[in-house]
């Protein structure tokens, strides 16, 4: 038990290796899925788990296609001012 | 009598406040919305513990270089977030770069989450409370 606890506890103790790299935008993919199901777990009038999972899979789609405009949008912008 | 009854009421708003503070999703176990109060607790709690994860418990920094209001989002969580504020107030957890960021955007984000969760309780509970009286 006290083995199992050390290791829980440990791997909260020192930072993951995580490079400035573009592979490193996928971490907020998670966190949009977290923000969907809790935005809608507030919103929606009584929780059916189909319903839950089907507006937050929606709401979690818009996020992200929303960051990608945003994402090509400023991409476009750089490259008019740089260019 | 009418004041005994708002005095009341603004206890009841004040206890579910406070008890979705102190555990995610408690405000709406109080309220008897049982799947509601799993949800978030669930996603709330492994959001901050990936934030965690990612950047070690030295991305609650209360006396470095973080500015207030990220400790101000990340302690809207639980009040667990000023232990470990306390337990790293050392400065035995550095933490620099992405995994800095990635662990307190987590971290923030969990924590401004349960703060709409803590607010929606409230008015779940304050809109309750007027269709009893009316």
């Amino acid at each position: 038990m006290s083995e199992h606890w050390f290791f829980i506890t440990a791997l909260f103790t020192a930072p993951e290796n995580i490079g400035v790299n573009p592979e490193s935008m996928f971490w907020l993919l998670p966190l949009a899925m977290s923000i969907a199901v809790v935005y809608k777990a507030t919103k929606l009038p009584s929780i059916k788990w189909s319903a839950l999972l089907k507006e937050s899979v929606i709401l979690f789609g818009s996020i992200v296609v929303f960051l990608a405009v945003v994402a090509v949008v400023l991409f476009a912008v750089t490259w008019v001012v740089t260019e | 009598m009418l004041r005994i009854a708002r005095e009341n009421r603004l206890l009841v708003l004040l206890t579910v406040g406070l008890a979705s503070w102190l555990v995610p999703g408690g405000g709406y176990f109080i309220l008897k919305e049982t799947k509601r109060s799993l949800i978030v607790f669930s996603t709330i709690v492994l959001t901050f513990c990936v934030g965690l994860y990612v950047g070690s418990i030295g991305v609650i920094d209360t006396v470095g270089a973080t500015a207030w209001y990220v400790y101000a989002a990340q302690i809207m969580t639980s009040p667990v977030v000023a232990i470990l504020g306390y337990i790293t107030a050392g400065g035995g957890f550095p933490v620099y770069s992405r995994p800095n960021e990635i662990g307190q955007i987590y971290t923030s984000t969990a924590g401004l989450l349960n703060l709409l969760c803590i607010v929606n309780a409230v008015y779940l509970c304050h809109t309750r409370n007027l269709q009893i009286t009316e």
